[in-house]
């Protein structure tokens, strides 16, 4: 009945266009009333501390490495470097731009803002050299997605946060279904080439690719800096992130100059929205989780999923469709803080390892930003191609089916998100 | 706004220079993140309200005839004006609480009551930015249908 009310709810508050935030939070506070035995003054405190929890604080940090680091130059410098290294091949240019699309993901942890830099370097270029708009659009929309993947990842520095699990594991466990992910779509470009004989480069010489790897190197030293840091224990997620912030704020003043110290204020600014925004979510989605956690409500929910006899890859299929279909309607970040609180207790009882858990979120939330008709890559890319939405969403669609293989793959084996960690840090 | 993310990301930065350069720290300086963080965010969440910065879903909403969807966006408004003293009264009942401890915190050396007054202030400016938006959607023909998924 609690569960019921505190569900019902929230899907009412959520469909009349109440922001997200609200609608978790008011869900969450008419359900304690109505049904709990806590106070109002437990929520507040509630949101208050979660505030307090320390890895939640790598989020503005990363934010604001990311607003540093998102400008057209930066991009540009990936793109060049990543063209000088795959130019030659056929679909050259496709390749580049994925491959600078992944590149530039790891700077700036966030998918639209890898879709607009790149996409707006990128695009022209492809079409001038004989590309249609429609497969450049298509290319960029779904590398874009990579954003949220790549580490660093605010998807992933917020699951980690509820989850209790180590944010630094998430981040390297990120980094072979990251590969995976790249070189699938990579291969699909060489097949769609090699069928439409579309257009090559001409061969960089090695003078080139040193030249552009010296200019993107200041850019791709930050997840250097981050991944390396965690790795060797210098430092712990939110001190990287804070690290990260500075030095980006470095490079983009007075490395690549690429933004005036006048500047500075205004992306300050830009970040800490970002920052409000996505907390004000988080903060009322704790409010929301502590409600279920002392309601009972995953263990019931739990108990009721062990007791019907699904096997462990059945509940990976059922939560795949979930994921998606939540994918769909709320951006990423939302997403994740809804389904987290309700779906770890039951995955954990099942067995399911927690970073594999992580990591399947994530891919569910890649495909979701794709997928009409709230999937932010496609209104950013429908921009920054200057195609219409639907034009887009037809470009983009044939993706999805590449998208999804390496979902799968990732759901059940989980091996490969959980390797590398196993291998470094254990 | 601005002052604050700056604030706090030099804190930390400095913390992770002095350990590392100079084998020390201050001890005040993560607590002092987080108070400056959970002002950063409850100041700036009206802030949000009046830049349209909220993510919402409005999709549903979308179908509906223009005269319908102007209900269904005063309910909205309403239930936020709900949320927002519901939280503001939690909120005040959770600083007055500890103003009457009158505890100190941990290492910043202030009461821990000052520090987060900020919260019933936060959900007070908030309440006061959808009373606003609420009654300029009641007044009338203000209702510019300037919602989208971003």
């Amino acid at each position: 009945m609690t569960a019921l009310f505190l569900l019902a709810s929230l899907f009412v508050f959520l469909f009349i266009g109440t922001p997200v935030a609200v609608s978790l939070g008011l869900a969450s506070i008419l359900t304690m009333l109505l049904f709990g035995d806590q106070s109002l003054l437990s929520s507040a405190q509630k949101f208050f501390h979660t505030m307090q929890v320390y890895p939640l604080l790598a989020v503005p940090f990363f934010i604001l490495a990311g607003a540093f680091m998102t400008t057209g130059g930066v991009a540009r410098r990936m793109v060049d470097f990543a063209n000088a290294l795959v130019g030659h091949y056929r679909g050259g240019l496709a390749m580049a731009a994925l491959l600078g699309s992944a590149f530039f993901a790891a700077v700036s942890g966030s998918a639209p803002a890898t879709v607009v830099a790149v996409g707006s370097v990128m695009i022209a270029g492809m079409v001038r050299s004989g590309y249609t708009r429609g497969f450049a659009a298509g290319v960029i929309c779904n590398a874009g997605t990579l954003g949220i993947l790549i580490p660093p990842s605010i998807v992933m520095v917020v699951y980690g946060a509820i989850t209790e699990t180590s944010i630094g594991r998430l981040f390297i466990a990120g980094i072979l279904p990251g590969i995976i992910m790249t070189a699938a779509m990579m291969g699909t470009i060489i097949v769609i080439a090699r069928k439409h004989k579309l257009p090559r480069q001409e061969k960089a010489d090695f003078s080139t690719v040193i030249k552009t790897f010296r200019e993107a190197f200041w850019g791709l030293m930050l997840i250097v800096i981050i991944l390396g840091g965690i790795y060797a224990g210098v430092f712990t997620p939110t001190e990287a992130a804070a690290v990260s912030a500075v030095y980006a704020f470095f490079i983009a003043v007075f490395v690549y100059k690429e933004i005036s110290l006048k500047r500075v204020p205004a992306v300050l600014v830009d970040a800490s929205k970002i920052t409000v925004m996505l907390m004000f979510i988080i903060a009322n989605a704790f409010m929301f989780a502590f409600l279920l956690t002392t309601e009972q409500i995953p263990q019931a929910a739990s108990e009721f999923i062990v007791s019907m006899g699904l096997p462990v890859w059945g509940f990976l299929i059922v939560l795949n469709i979930l994921l998606l279909v939540a994918g769909n309607f709320m951006e990423p970040t939302s997403v994740v803080l809804i389904m987290t609180p309700i779906v770890f207790p039951i995955a954990v009882e099942m067995g399911v390892d927690p970073v594999h858990l992580g990591v399947l979120m994530v891919v569910n939330m890649q495909i979701g930003l794709v997928t009409p008709p709230v999937g932010l890559n496609l209104f950013v890319t429908a921009s920054v191609a200057k195609l219409s939405l639907e034009d887009t969403i037809r470009a983009a669609l044939p993706w999805l089916i590449v998208l999804l293989c390496v979902l799968l793959l990732i759901t059940f084996v989980p091996w490969f998100s959980l390797v590398i960690p196993a291998l470094l840090l254990d | 706004m601005a002052t604050l993310l700056a604030a706090m990301t030099l804190l930390t930065f400095f913390q992770v220079v002095l350990r590392y350069v100079f084998n020390s720290g201050w001890v005040w300086s993560l607590e002092a993140t987080t108070y400056l963080f959970a002002a950063l965010v409850l100041i700036g969440m009206s802030y949000g309200v009046r830049t349209q910065a909220h993510i919402a879903i409005d999709l549903l909403v979308k179908r509906f005839p223009r005269r319908i969807r102007r209900y269904i966006a005063l309910f909205a408004v309403a239930s936020c004006l709900a949320y927002a003293l519901l939280m503001l009264y939690g909120s005040s009942v959770f600083v007055r609480g500890l103003f009457i401890l009158g505890n100190d915190a941990r290492d910043v050396p202030l009461q821990k009551w000052v520090l987060t007054a900020t919260m019933p202030l936060g959900f007070f400016l908030l309440a006061s930015r959808f009373l606003q938006s609420g009654w300029k959607l009641f007044s009338g023909d203000d209702y510019a249908d300037n919602s989208s998924p971003q």
